[in-house]
């Protein structure tokens, strides 16, 4: 990784032989952006809706998708919210058609491989080459540009600093601490959790995503035995999550950093933890759906994304990183906050702390362990 | 009635009663009472009258299209299962069946299957034939589910028809057909009506079939309803559109019965 | 025509077998077949693995997912989804235990107290038992929750400190439990209620003629005749209850997750639909035998309620 060859790199990913080849396929099969339906069916995770659709339209809010829906208005656009990648996943391979999917990119080789998806044209993305040249090799396999990045951010432990003895909040195990027993909420997140029980195993963050069968055994019992701990396991972060955080139910939870700043705007004393072990790290993207009907939409869709100000209001509003390197950070509304998350620096996720969630091989076993886990309740 | 209940017996089984009928209602009024509370979170104290919800309910068009879609595949199911039950049942209540019983098992079968199973097993069919999620399987799904409550609701009211009328106008000289036609089908009708109804009510509440089933950009009502209860901007809009839903729904039971068995009355004097 | 129809005797005719009419059970079947059988078929195959839905896997016939599920699993004992059908069983047959047992009373007071309004009150217990299920535990969730109606009221009226939930209110077996029961006790008291009032009553009058009082007329011929009602409103919850899944999706937490939510959440969360059916088929199986066992009071009440 890292900022060397820059140019090399958006030469690679974004103006180079892929795009030419895929637009001259487009121009003789694909009809023309009149022609299209206009109706898109995206796969997203809640909160990311485009402004101006339903859950998006006060002042202030998400600024991403304004300028598609100011162009096409919004009612062509219908959301299936994401719970967790796994279900995103399987959701598309039992058959569900969507036009546009935003998984992260552990999940990048099964959306291929599985032929569920087809390379984005990048040059009708204009705001294309603002994009981080690391996150954006990243989304590519065998040459073709699959997955264009958007957002990133960490996920650790948010927890009440009133409530929990800083002793105890060093780093992943205070999920499995009894003492805290019915204030733990663990995210519904699957191989997520397979990450963390292996970090709290000591495996480290290359091994968390290569469990071998004794490795993946260990964490699934270690997740056996924190299961009874939680008071539930979150699944929607603003229904399930926020509310508890912010009325006290809940102390300890795995979150990403906006619940954080969420908590600390209420002025609720939470603190976001480095574990001793590191936090994971992750980054998400836009992906276009194989029978997708709506070629053209779905590629302006994404440019009203990506483009500078949604960037920036992606930042601004949840505090998560956004792929597009040329945001400064003066232009970033809470510098303090900002800094404390390294926010304008992507680089940090290939750090030593940070365990960037990555494919897995086993994938299917790992959910099968998870399964079994939730099945262990009661 | 005095051997069953003396006084004691029918004052403590009448307070019973009524107390379990508070307990039946009291969550359905406070569904009521919510979707006119002027606040995001369905909590106490109630925080003013409103009826905001029930104009944003009815601007989302993600929304009423869910309904629409709903109502629609609800009204098609009706019909369809009710068809397919009229056959079902005529053939049950024939002298001679080959294999009755065989087949009365096999059409009562969705009864017991559970929901969740049936929805999975559809997946799986779907997958193997290379077909995607539809709302023509949902369909298919609702028509499999209603079947035996048709066939439960015709077969009775067609068996005790009276059998003499039928071979009356048969004697006068109307054919199978038209005998069926001119005096079995209309005597039918408050049976049909109820099984549609019946019908309708099974698809536009499924949740199951429907969550598996269902294209994404086109969810039923309950579907989106569930979806509704994980974003918290629609939830009251869940809550207004709920409350209708439930007071329409006991409106439309209540007055279903009351006019079957007046029609009925009616057709049988 | 009428006129030679008057010369020839007088005798009924007897109406003609009409093969045809039976031919018309063919279009329903064909669509039970296809939609239901067709399915558990599949299900049936996926759960020896010989058919499969992950793309480049070769698949061979095997009991081995079978054998890992079943008690005594191997090498994995016990094996979490048959504990997950444990925990399901035993609040399934709670609920309907005590749905029955709290319908009882109300069949009763329906059969024999009202004069003249029982019909009018036996369809205001059922008519929200129509309505939308999903809505009726979305409104017990907003009753239930830790900020919900029930517990702000307790913060209001003072009885417990603002902002302390009843813990055990919401995502537990009681919610679980209370809302399952919720939705079933109307519909249970139905076949009781058919049975008891149909039941003769100089029965019951000619017990107390021999002396017997109200109680214990009650104990010794009321209840034991009302014995196939009982067991039919007992089948009536237990069926459906088995395969219940949304109740526990939106009111329940880790502890009281039924075992259809393993079924839906496998084939939701995870790409293995060959395990996943073996689970499937268990239910089906599981509820098959119940009906063989408690089958035949169910067919018999259906007719009586239907008339």
């Amino acid at each position: 990784m890292g900022a060397a060859g820059v140019g090399g790199a958006v030469l690679l990913g974004g103006c180079g032989s892929s795009s030419s080849s895929s637009s001259s396929a487009a121009s003789t099969s694909r009809p023309g952006i009149n022609k299209e339906s206009g109706q898109l069916a995206i796969l997203e995770w809640d909160g990311y809706q485009a402004f101006g659709t339903p859950t998006n339209k006060k002042a202030g809010g998400l600024v991403a998708g304004a300028d598609y829906t100011k162009k096409f208005g919004a009612n062509g656009i219908t959301y299936s919210l994401i719970v967790n990648d796994s279900e995103a996943l399987n959701k598309v391979r039992s058959g569900q058609q969507f036009d546009i999917i935003h998984p992260c990119i552990e999940n990048l080789q099964d959306y291929v491989n599985d032929g569920l998806v087809q390379p984005w044209d990048t040059s009708l993305l204009p705001s294309f080459q603002n994009l981080n040249p690391a996150l954006v090799r990243g989304g590519q396999l065998n040459g073709q540009q699959y997955f264009i990045p958007w957002d990133w951010g960490y996920g650790s432990v948010i927890y009440r600093t009133d409530k929990v003895d800083p002793a105890d909040a060093k780093g992943w195990e205070l999920f499995w601490n009894p003492k805290y027993k019915d204030r733990i909420s663990m995210w519904n997140g699957n191989t997520t959790n397979f990450e963390i029980a292996a970090l709290k195993l000591g495996y480290g963050g290359k091994a968390m995503d290569h469990l071998t069968d004794d490795q993946l055994t260990n964490a699934k019992n270690a997740l056996m035995e924190q299961y009874p701990l939680n008071k539930f396991l979150w699944s929607s972060e603003y229904t399930d999550l926020q509310p508890a955080l912010q009325n006290g139910d809940i102390w300890i939870a795995y979150s990403w950093q906006d619940q954080w700043v969420y908590a600390k705007a209420k002025g609720i004393p939470m603190a976001y933890m480095e574990p001793s072990q590191g936090r994971l790290g992750w980054y998400c993207g836009f992906m276009l759906g194989k029978d997708t009907k709506n070629y053209y939409h779905a590629h302006d869709y994404v440019e009203s994304y990506i483009n500078h100000k949604s960037c920036l209001s992606l930042t601004n509003y949840f505090y998560y990183g956004s792929a597009d390197a040329t945001i400064k950070p003066s232009e970033i509304s809470d510098q303090e906050v900002a800094k404390s998350l390294d926010i304008g620096n992507p680089n940090v996720l290939s750090s030593a702390n940070v365990h960037l969630q990555s494919w897995e091989p086993n994938e299917a076993a790992v959910q099968q362990a998870w399964e079994e886990v939730t099945a262990s309740g009661g | 009635m005095n051997a069953a209940t003396g006084r004691l017996g029918k004052a403590i089984l009448g307070s019973y009663f009524g107390l379990m009928i508070i307990f039946l209602y009291v969550p359905l009024v406070v569904l009521v009472v919510f979707a006119f509370n002027n606040a995001y979170i369905p909590t106490l104290p109630l925080s003013g009258f409103t009826t905001r919800w029930f104009h944003a309910a009815f601007a989302n068009t993600d929304l009423t299209g869910a309904l629409k879609r709903s109502a629609w595949l609800a009204l098609l199911n009706g019909v369809a299962a009710t068809i397919l039950g009229l056959l079902a049942a005529i053939a049950i209540t024939g002298r001679k069946l080959f294999l009755r019983s065989v087949w009365t098992t096999l059409l009562l079968l969705p009864l017991v299957v559970p929901y969740i199973v049936l929805a999975i097993g559809m997946v799986i069919v779907i997958h193997q034939l290379g077909f995607q999620a539809s709302l023509t399987a949902v369909l298919a799904g609702h028509i499999v589910i209603s079947l035996p409550y048709a066939i439960l609701v015709i077969v009775p009211r067609l068996r005790t028809l009276d059998a003499s009328i039928v071979e009356a106008a048969r004697d006068l000289g109307a054919g199978t057909f038209s005998a069926f036609m001119l005096v079995t089908l209309p005597l039918l009708v408050p049976a049909l009506i109820s099984s549609v109804l019946i019908c309708f009510t099974i698809s536009f509440d499924e949740f199951a079939i429907a969550s598996f089933l269902a294209p994404p950009d086109a969810p039923t009502y309950p579907v989106f309803l569930y979806s509704g209860t994980r974003t918290p901007a629609l939830e009251p809009q869940v809550i207004a559109l709920g409350a209708i839903v439930i007071t329409l729904s006991i409106v439309l039971v209540v007055g279903a019965e009351v006019s079957r068995r007046m029609l009925e009355h009616r057709l049988a004097t | 025509m009428s006129s030679e129809r008057a010369a020839a005797p007088p005798r009924r005719r007897l109406p003609r077998p009409r093969s045809g009419r039976g031919l018309l059970m063919v279009p329903p079947v064909l669509v039970v077949l296809a939609v239901l059988v067709a399915p558990i078929v599949l299900i049936a195959l996926y759960s020896v693995d010989v058919k499969t839905n992950l793309p480049f896997t070769p698949t061979k016939f095997t009991w081995s997912m079978w054998r890992d599920f079943l008690p005594p699993s191997q090498g994995k004992y016990p094996n979490p989804f048959w504990h997950r059908f444990e925990v399901s069983m035993v609040i399934t047959v709670i609920v309907s235990l005590v749905a029955v047992t709290a319908a009882y009373p109300l069949a009763y007071f329906l059969a024999f107290v009202p004069r003249r309004s029982r019909y009018t009150l036996l369809l205001l217990m059922l008519a929200p038992f129509f309505t939308s299920y999903l809505l009726r535990v979305i409104a017990w969730k907003i009753m239930l929750s830790n900020s919900g109606v029930i517990n702000t009221a307790l913060w209001d009226l003072h009885l417990r400190a603002h902002g302390n939930g009843i813990p055990w209110l919401i995502y537990s077996k009681f919610s679980v439990g209370l809302v399952l029961f919720y939705s079933w006790v109307p519909f249970v008291a139905v076949p009781i209620f058919v049975l008891l009032d149909n039941l003769d009553t100089s029965l019951l009058e000619a017990a107390q003629d021999l002396g017997a009082n109200r109680f214990v007329t009650f104990l010794r011929v009321t209840l034991p005749l009302s014995v196939p009602g009982v067991i039919a409103g007992f089948v009536f919850v237990l069926i459906p209850t088995t395969g219940e899944f949304i109740t526990p999706l939106l009111v329940g937490g880790p502890d009281s997750q039924m075992f259809g939510n393993s079924i839906q959440s496998f084939f939701q969360d995870t790409p293995n639909w060959n395990y996943g059916a073996v689970l499937a088929l268990w239910l089906v199986a599981v509820v098959f035998v119940m009906l063989l066992v408690f089958g035949r009071f169910l067919s018999t009440d259906l007719q009586e309620a239907n008339t």
